[in-house]
């Protein structure tokens, strides 16, 4: 079944949200490319972040 | 107007409204990537929430019918979804993205659709500020 992994998911779901926001939001190449990177990695890290947060309350 | 109608092709097809005012590779990369993340999310199981109107037995009780079915914030989901103007129409037309439930996948695909429906605004507002000028 495709991506039947949450991770790849979450990451391939952040890989997409951060080409179109570096995109939509900065004009020249080179701070798309440091926006979209830096977008991508911030939302890695706060969703394995969080997920490993939530896991605390898990039972 | 001629904004309007850009914003319009931008809302219909992910990336029309650039490719029409030949910003052709921003265009291409905006209708890969929605139609990326709508494709993978139907095939893992997504559901395309549609507008459920319970029929109102007056005038008053149209704007309140909207929040009264099983799950109030699907008003929410269909919103998101709309944003993915020509997708949705196919799928209420064709009877796709109907959610498959039962499969593990079909959370996050929900949530790539609605995502993708949610980015095409922001890709046709872009589209809309280009046409007026305010952007490059």
């Amino acid at each position: 079944m495709i991506l039947e992994s949450h991770l790849l998911s979450m990451v391939l779901y952040s890989f997409f949200v951060s080409v179109v926001l570096a995109l939509l939001r900065r004009e020249d190449r080179k701070s798309q490319i440091r926006y979209g990177l830096s977008l991508f990695i911030l939302m890695v890290l706060v969703a394995l972040a969080f997920g490993w947060f939530m896991f605390l309350f898990s039972r | 107007m001629k904004s309007f109608a850009f914003f319009l092709a931008g809302w219909l097809v992910p990336g029309l409204g650039h490719l029409t005012q030949k910003k052709y590779w921003r265009g291409a990369i905006f209708l890969l990537a929605i139609l990326a993340m709508t494709g993978l999310g139907l095939a893992m199981g997504g559901k395309i929430y549609p507008l459920y109107l319970k029929k109102p037995d007056n005038l008053g009780e149209v704007f309140f019918n909207l929040f009264k079915k099983e799950n109030p914030l699907a008003l929410l989901a269909f919103l998101a979804d709309l944003g993915n103007l020509l997708i949705y129409v196919l799928s209420r037309l064709l009877a796709f993205g109907q959610g498959a439930l039962e499969r593990s996948t079909f959370e996050f695909g929900t949530a790539y659709v609605a995502g993708a429906g949610l980015l095409n605004y922001l890709i046709a507002l872009d589209a809309f500020d280009i046409a007026r000028g305010k952007k490059k």
